[in-house]
């Protein structure tokens, strides 16, 4: 079937704000997804919130909503675009619960618009439960068995069952929490009698447990013929209990059989086609290897992380293919476009292994680091090699952790027995541990269930690296990169610079070669250049035409908290930039889930670490070339200077390593600062307790104090008395002894902003200035902010702007920065400044509608800005960050000067009102007509709630408040009912009550005192256990009310709108 | 211990050795299939052939997992990028060192594959030497100009007993074992060597089916067989696969070609235009399709890149064969329907 003529205007949903288990790899699938509907002529009007992503870029969309994915916006859409068609299986979860609502509310019968791709039905049926599960029943797949108890059948069924051992759940404790595992009927006798005789009303579910064994998926594309291909498999190493994300995944698989392959890949096309996916999908199994059992875990009708991973790691460009079968074409009919010689009909061959790693947050939040069904990981990385150690190392090289970079844990054996059989993110690294103290690979098989295969692959690399000694260059450096082994490594276990080994390699001229990844094992001739680098004897050369000059961009890696998808939102428009300025680029990155590593972007593109080894590799082939590091968050900075040492400065493009290192280091820009007389907030930094009560009694109050890790349940407020200063002090201290405290004095009631521009070394022009809602002390990362016409105001930007001539003038800053500033009065305290492509540029660039990437890459390139022309927002925009808390139950959901969010989201309007209103909808604080609101605040803040609980009260708003507040609001003529702290004998008490009478909102902000900073963090992690909104900051509170009160009279808009004068 | 292949065109690219230590000849080609090392070293289709193994790793599950297609390793060496046969502890796995060494077919290690596959899809199927010594002799001979089926076609005739209602005769010109499983679900087999006396057939066979196997179908030593599907073409079913294949075109009169590097491997995708089906490939020749003009022979499958015939249909009697393999093994079972057409095929008689 050729392409659908009737298929003229599409409406492509995204997935929204980055979070967890939903993350860069919608960024990806969308914007392939968006071009290749383009390419067929095809009108694309996207809706998504997201402003990191290239997708809502007018290079990918057509007409690009940046609006709340919500169905009153698609509605909206439909009626003002006139769409024909809804492609709702590229953005996620979020885009398929849409879809799905879209459905319950009738949209389909009310418009004139029609699903492509996947049905709705069948979306339904492999979402739901219970249907799928009669499906695999009536086409005989296997699925784990599973039972329901109640109080009336558990006696008689209990001797019936048989599938032991089983996970059993209550039905209130759904949902990946609560499950217990139990082994023996016995076990199941005793606590179902005891379970019904507390709760007859309630079921259990059982299910058999599948824990242990290996779980691997396919990646499988269905046409409209009913052709259906398999993409890849990917062998999880981390056996069943450990959510796919959260696994070690390999691909191909390594340790299953030809049968055993192709029983599943049988399986797999029977239970795609029985759906009748059109489009691509990922299908999960667990499979017994010594039972030769299977059963199919689940089915994702959708692209997900998984096709981005077999995206990536086979070079088949999924979500491409699937759009090109949404609108009408078979596989027949598709070409390969990296081949360009073969059919999209056909199934990948790897002649490489592929490994990916999760990247978690648990440098950043110190919480529980075991893993399991639920996901915590935020971002992967894939290493690519002609070994499994390669690949695997290079995963390792690429994550940038303090684990990764060192490899050896300090740990008893006792422990290390514990770290090897419980998964967590250090599992890995206790296994090589493990296997450096001569474990057998038996033995840590046996711990961890990892197949002996890849712990024998692992052993190979660590018998070599026992060998090293500190202080020693190795004499057999060729054998060791042909191990697989980084310099990184080669650094940690000898002590040596990498620098140095980098020169040594040089001296013996041991480099890798590389080879292309091109579907097919070499078997067809491939014209695109994705390459990754392995110490083999052919080095392969694509696209080296030489006749332009060469730009190598380096990406950001993984995705982590504070370096996320606007980074790479950069380095897509920088390569695009560069390509229409006539550069030959190069990209070079490690993220598997991200568009930058699309085959097709840059000219060539190397999937390698970022890692001073692999960017020296590439440098030194691809010279003579130039370099810009500015996108790739701070891993380009920290490597700036290295890289000049080996290259020289002609290198990098942009601002100078000498100034990056200037501006980095906190102490010789604080000096700086001085010498100008540049105001900054007093701080200061103690490692003991002597050291501390000197700067205590210096440090005038209120001072924020810091550790260098946050601490869990723990605020990191903002603290007003001495004594308790003193308190927190010690504890952290006493808690991590070595690592330096930081005190610095919080500058009372500032307003935050964060300043965005570029600059030649001379001149500058700022391209944003957004304005925090949370008073200063919030990281910037994690603030509402705000960009609009009238704030702040003239005399303010005057003043930045003079701010940001002496900093350019003073670091020849070339390119991209970054300035964050708290603004008090008079006052302005310059609180950061950064040398690089900012957070919130991808933000900046959306809202005010001009190309600021090509300005700041044009004057990089030509030393002068052209550019001069100061952005003048029309509309209101605002930036709205989204947390992981509902992961996190052990983390305190109060913002800070650690940034904790995952992703933002963008919406604007005509009025800020408007904007924030959406905003609100979005971070879902939502307030129905009536309700009852929960008051917990502390003393300094007692003054600004006074006007918000009038506002809820007069809009016949039930007022709930502890002693003390409840106190104030009756002096100010306002009832509250009264709840009592959580230590208190008086009922109810306030953790009771909101788990009871489920308010409608919460509004929590930090209290210093000890008792209330335990409820706090209890209060607000129940708000997101029991999905409550929550506002802890009393500005965003205020905002709320001004928001409620415009009332939601809105309207959705294509961007371009806002940028127009109205 | 060192060990090199020897290429005909000079090339020598140096490895490890592993299985049995010592030299080697043959013709050499690669397969891209990630699965199934034990399914393709036994498979009498690469006979006097010495298999490159596109994807780097090999071994890496244990030998016990794998199925033999034969009884015994029927490549002339095995090139890898990342052999696990030597490695280790695991006993199952020092058996495929052990299986290598047992039959005296050399392996050699650590060998830059990907570099091999480019230079055979470049220069074609070559002639090649595992050796201790890097020196190139100075004659390469074509080690498939000479009887290779002799060499796997079955010594004498056997009865496989199956349902007796059809009754196939079996011709094996170097059969898959996986090939005979499918065929004896289906029917009461008499197998029969290639060389075997047609004239004086002692059993009362409908229908005839001809094997897979090594080699150019027109090489003068299967010219007998080709001659006996000649004659029987008008009173028979005839059914085959791969070799079986190319020799009832060629006994129809067709003609048959020898491919550049050929296919190899389990992912190619071949289409009647409407489906596709992922197969597993093993041939060095094809038929001609044009050849097929006035044979009564359409080309009903061919492959979706090359374009090459992959199946073929009489247009008014009940023959049909593929090129590829529908009883896998290693590889995708997409047509596993080639042999539901076979049994509909004889229930229809």
């Amino acid at each position: 079937m050729p392409l659908d003529k009737s298929i003229k205007k599409v409406l492509v949903i995204g997935s929204g704000p980055v979070v967890i288990g939903q993350a860069a790899e919608f960024d990806y699938a969308g914007s392939q997804a968006c071009l290749s509907l383009r390419e067929e002529g095809i009108e694309v009007v996207l809706l998504n919130s997201n402003p990191a992503t290239i997708q809502t870029d007018h290079s990918v969309a057509d007409r690009i909503y940046i609006e709340p994915i919500s169905v009153e916006a698609v509605e909206r859409i439909i009626v003002k675009e006139k769409v024909d068609s809804i492609l709702p299986t590229m953005g996620g979860q979020t885009a398929l619960n849409l879809a799905l609502k879209m459905k319950r509310e009738g949209i389909f019968e009310k418009y004139p618009v029609r699903v492509i791709g996947t049905s709705i039905e069948t979306i339904d049926t492999a979402e739901d439960r219970e249907k799928f599960h009669k499906l695999m029943l009536d086409i005989n797949e296997p699925v784990a068995p599973s039972a329901r108890l109640t109080r009336s059948n558990f006696e008689e069924e209990i001797p019936k069952l048989d599938i032991y051992p089983l996970i059993v759940r209550t039905s209130f404790s759904l949902g990946g929490s609560g499950g217990k595992i139990l082994r023996t009927r016995e076990e199941l006798s005793v606590l179902a009698n005891e379970f019904f005789r507390v709760y007859p009303e309630e079921v259990l579910e059982l299910e058999k447990s599948l824990e242990g064994i290996m779980e691997i998926e396919y990646e499988v594309i269905r046409d409209n013929a009913g052709n259906c291909i398999t993409i890849c498999n990917m062998e999880n190493l981390d056996p069943m209990g450990v959510h796919t994300g959260e696994s070690i995944v390999v691909t191909p698989s390594q340790t299953m059989s030809d049968q055993e392959y192709h029983n599943l890949r049988d399986s797999a096309i029977k239970v795609i086609s029985s759906l009748g996916i059109r489009g691509a999908c990922n299908i999960q199994f667990a499979l017994n290897q010594e039972t030769e059992e299977y059963y199919i875990v689940e089915v994702n009708p959708r692209t997900s992380r998984s096709s981005a991973l077999a995206s990536k790691a086979s070079g088949y460009p999924i979500a491409r293919t699937s759009s090109k079968i949404a609108v009408g074409y078979n596989l027949t009919e598709i070409i390969n476009p990296i081949t360009k010689n073969t059919y999209a009909a056909f199934e990948p061959s790897l002649d490489y292994i592929t490994v990916k790693i999760p990247r978690w947050p648990f440098d950043k939040f110190e919480v529980e680091r075991k893993i399991g069904v639920q996901m915590k990981s935020i971002g992967e990385v894939m290493g690519i090699g002609r070994t499994f150690e390669e690949a695997f190392f290079k995963a390792i090289a690429s994550l940038e952790t303090k684990e990764s970079q060192a490899l050896r844990l300090t740990v008893s054996d006792e422990k290390l027995r514990e770290l090897i059989r419980t998964p967590s993110d250090l599992r890995i690294y206790a296994i090589m541990e493990a296997l450096l103290r001569k474990w057998s690979p038996e033995e840590v098989s046996n711990l961890s269930r990892y197949a002996i295969y890849f712990t024998e692959k692992l052993k190979n690399v660590t018998d070599r690296l026992a060998e090293l000694s500190t202080g020693v260059m190795p004499e057999n450096l060729r054998e060791l990169k042909y191990t697989g082994i980084p310099d990184s490594l080669i650094s940690a276990f000898t002590g040596i610079r990498e620098t140095e080994i980098y020169r040594e390699r040089e001296r013996q001229d041991v480099f890798p070669a590389y080879k292309a990844i091109d579907t097919c094992s070499g078997e067809f001739f491939a014209e695109t250049p994705y390459l990754y680098s392995t110490y083999d004897q052919e080095n392969e050369f694509l696209n080296m035409d030489r006749k332009k000059e060469t730009v190598v961009v380096l990406g950001s890696g993984p995705n982590r908290i504070s370096q996320g998808l606007e980074f790479d939102y950069g380095s897509v428009k920088a390569v695009l930039k560069l390509r229409e300025s006539g550069y030959r680029t190069v990209m070079v990155n490690s993220n598997p889930e991200t568009v930058s590593t699309d085959f097709d972007v840059s000219d060539v593109l190397y999937f390698e670490p970022l890692s001073l080894e692999h960017i020296c590799n590439i440098i030194k082939r691809e010279s003579p070339c130039r370099i810009i590091i500015q996108f790739s968050g701070q891993t380009g900075q920290n490597l700036a200077m290295q890289i000049r040492e080996i290259f020289g400065d002609e290198v990098i493009l942009g601002t100078s390593p000498q100034s990056i290192e200037a501006i980095e280091d906190r102490k010789k820009f604080a000096e700086a600062l001085m010498e100008y007389g540049i105001k900054q907030p007093e701080f200061v930094t103690v490692t003991n307790m002597q050291e501390a009560v000197d700067a205590i009694e210096r440090t005038p109050l209120p001072v924020i104090v810091r550790s260098s890790f946050i601490i869990g349940g723990r605020a990191m407020d903002i603290i007003n008395e001495k004594e308790e200063v003193y308190g927190r002090v010690a504890a952290l201290l006493q808690e991590r002894p070595g690592f330096p405290v930081l005190l610095s004095r919080y500058v009372e009631d500032a307003i935050e902003i964060d300043v965005d521009f570029v600059s030649d070394g001379k001149n500058f022009v700022i391209s944003g200035i957004c304005v925090h809602i949370e008073e200063a002390g919030t990281h910037s990362g994690d603030a509402t902010m705000t960009l609009s016409p009238d704030s702040p105001d003239r005399k303010t930007r005057e003043r930045i702007r003079e701010l940001v001539s002496s900093f350019v003038a003073k670091y020849k800053l070339i390119g991209f920065s970054n300035l964050q500033l708290a603004v008090k009065g008079n006052d302005i305290f310059v609180i950061e400044l950064n040398s690089r492509a900012s957070r919130s540029l991808p933000f900046v660039s959306k809202a005010t509608g001009l190309d600021w990437i090509s300005a700041g890459i044009d004057a990089m390139l030509t030393g002068t800005l052209k550019a001069r022309k100061e952005a003048e927002p029309k509309s209101y925009f605002v930036k709205i960050p989204a947390f992981p808390f509902n992961r996190f139950l052990d983390l305190d959901a109060i913002l800070g000067p650690e940034m904790k969010s995952t992703g933002e989201g963008m919406t604007a309007g005509r009025t800020l009102e408007e904007a924030l209103g959406k905003a609100l909808k979005m971070m879902n604080v939502r307030m129905p007509s009536k309700g009852s609101v929960v008051v917990s605040i502390s003393d300094k803040d007692k003054d600004q709630l006074l006007e918000i609980a009038r506002y809820f009260s007069k809009l016949g708003h039930k007022l709930v408040a502890t002693p003390g507040t409840r106190h104030f609001l009756r002096e100010n003529g306002l009832e509250a009912e009264v709840i009592y702290k959580m230590e208190d004998v008086r009922e109810p008490r306030i953790d009771q009550y909101i788990s009871e009478n489920r308010p409608d909102l919460i509004i929590n902000t930090p209290n210093s005192r000890s008792g209330s900073i335990k409820d706090g963090y209890q209060i607000r992690k129940l708000a997101i256990r029991k999905n409550i909104p929550l506002i802890t900051n009393l500005k965003l509170a205020e905002a709320f009310v001004q928001t409620l009160k415009a009332g939601e009279k809105w309207d959705f808009r294509e961007i371009r709108e806002y940028w127009d004068a109205q | 211990m060192n060990r090199y292949l020897i290429l005909e065109d000079g090339t020598v690219l140096k490895g490890i050795a592993f299985g049995y230590i010592g030299d080697s000849y043959g013709e050499i080609v690669f397969t891209t299939s990630m699965t199934g090392y034990l399914e393709s070293i036994t498979d009498p289709s690469y006979k006097n052939q010495i298999l490159t193994f596109a994807s780097p790793t090999v071994a890496n599950y244990p030998l016990k997992m794998g199925l033999f297609e034969s009884d015994s390793i029927q490549v002339s060496g095995v090139v890898a990028r990342d052999a696990h046969a030597k490695l280790l502890i695991d006993p199952s796995w020092l058996y495929f060192n052990n299986l290598m060494e047992e039959q005296k077919v050399p392996g050699i290690d650590v060998v830059d594959t990907r570099f091999l596959v480019r230079k055979i899809r470049e220069k074609g199927v070559m002639r090649a030497y595992i050796a201790s010594s890097p020196e190139v002799p100075t004659s390469f001979p074509d080690p498939m100009d000479q009887d290779v089926v002799s060499k796997v076609s079955c010594r004498e005739p056997y009865h496989v007993k199956g349902d007796s209602k059809h009754k196939v005769l079996f011709i094996d010109v170097g059969a898959k074992k996986s090939l005979l499983r499918e065929l004896s679900k289906l029917a009461d087999l008499y197998v029969v060597p290639y060389n075997f006396n047609f004239e004086k057939i002692d059993y009362d066979y409908d229908s005839i089916f001809i094997s897979n196997g090594p080699g150019d179908p027109s090489h003068s030593s299967l010219s007998k067989v080709t001659e006996f599907i000649r004659k029987r073409s008008d009173d028979s079913h005839i059914y085959g696969v791969c070799l079986g294949h190319q020799i009832i075109s060629l006994a129809l009169g067709g003609r048959t070609v020898k491919m550049k590097f050929g296919h190899r491997g389990s992912n190619h995708a071949v289409t009647d235009s409407n489906r596709i089906f992922i197969t597993t490939h093993n041939h060095g020749y094809a038929v001609n399709g044009d050849s097929l003009e006035n044979t009564g022979l359409i080309v009903t499958q061919w492959d979706i890149n090359d374009r090459s015939v992959e199946m073929v249909r009489h247009n008014d009697k009940p023959i049909f064969s593929v090129q590829y393999h529908p009883e896998a093994s290693p590889g995708p079972r997409d047509a596993r329907w080639f042999f539901e057409d076979i049994k509909k095929d004889l229930e229809a008689r």
